[in-house]
């Protein structure tokens, strides 16, 4: 799933070195009623990837700044809220802000 | 007498110390080397660095794609945004910004890296186990990732560094 949205975005930039048509029809493509709703259960796949991911992560590999090693749902807490930062900068920094 | 004990103390000293030196793993400058020595196990390197890759690329997906795919795909036909961050006009100024293109090109390789490695285990655990089909699975699969990460690297430094 994460391997086909790296190949799409592949594609993104492929059609946006192409010119303003081939960018302009791949977006139409992918904001179609058939493909915006399988991108959407896709998407829902990738938040779901996104919220186990930080909930293993205290699991795999059980973090120890103090003499017990941290719960992991300390550890997710930290992780969601480390996402919405990064996701704040990504918004800010990559896209250009609101 | 006294000296003796204390000579005979001394020697028993001189001999756990002695002991204890050659029990123990930190021997600096003292490793025996064998001429004919066996052969060492064959170093495993692939294996670690393509599953540090996966960690690295469950990461960057877990962290960035949500917020990236929520903008470009369905912030505008949704109506949930201000503007469209992905129209033409607006991305392709945005694209001139050399953090976006290291941005695009580390989501790219990384979930590249991440999905690839995982759909190989899924697949193994379908069923797919014997030596030459994984071969052949890592093959593929890894060529997939490295030749995507690779274009990923050429549009990204295209029109930046050359």
């Amino acid at each position: 799933m994460s391997a086909i949205y790296g190949l799409i975005f592949l594609i993104m930039l492929r059609d946006l070195r192409a010119g303003e048509s081939a960018y302009a029809a791949f977006l139409t493509l992918m904001r179609t009623p058939p493909l915006l709703y399988v991108n959407l259960v896709l998407f829902a796949l990738v938040v779901w990837h996104a919220v186990s991911w930080f909930m293993l992560i205290g699991k795999a590999q059980p973090i120890q700044f103090t003499e017990r090693p941290l719960s992991w749902k300390l550890v997710f807490g930290i992780n969601v809220l480390l996402w919405i930062g990064v996701s704040g900068a990504v918004v800010y920094l990559v896209f250009g802000g609101i | 007498m006294r000296s003796c004990i204390s000579c005979s103390e001394g020697s028993e000293t001189a001999e756990e110390i002695s002991e204890t030196r050659e029990s123990l793993a930190w021997n600096p400058g003292r490793e025996t080397v064998h001429a004919d020595g066996e052969a060492r196990e064959h170093e495993v390197f692939l294996e670690p660095l393509l599953w540090g890759l996966f960690s690295l690329g469950g990461f960057i997906t877990a962290f960035l794609f949500p917020i990236t795919l929520f903008l470009l795909f369905f912030a505008a036909p949704f109506g949930l945004w201000p503007t469209d961050p992905a129209a033409y006009s607006v991305f392709v100024l945005r694209w001139q910004d050399p953090l976006v293109r290291v941005f695009f090109f580390v989501l790219i390789g990384g979930s590249l890296f991440h999905g690839t490695h995982r759909l190989k285990f899924m697949l193994v655990d379908a069923g797919l186990r014997s030596p030459g089909v994984q071969a052949f699975l890592d093959i593929i699969l890894n060529a997939v990732a490295i030749l995507g990460s690779l274009g990923a690297l050429y549009y990204a430094a295209r029109g930046w560094l050359f």
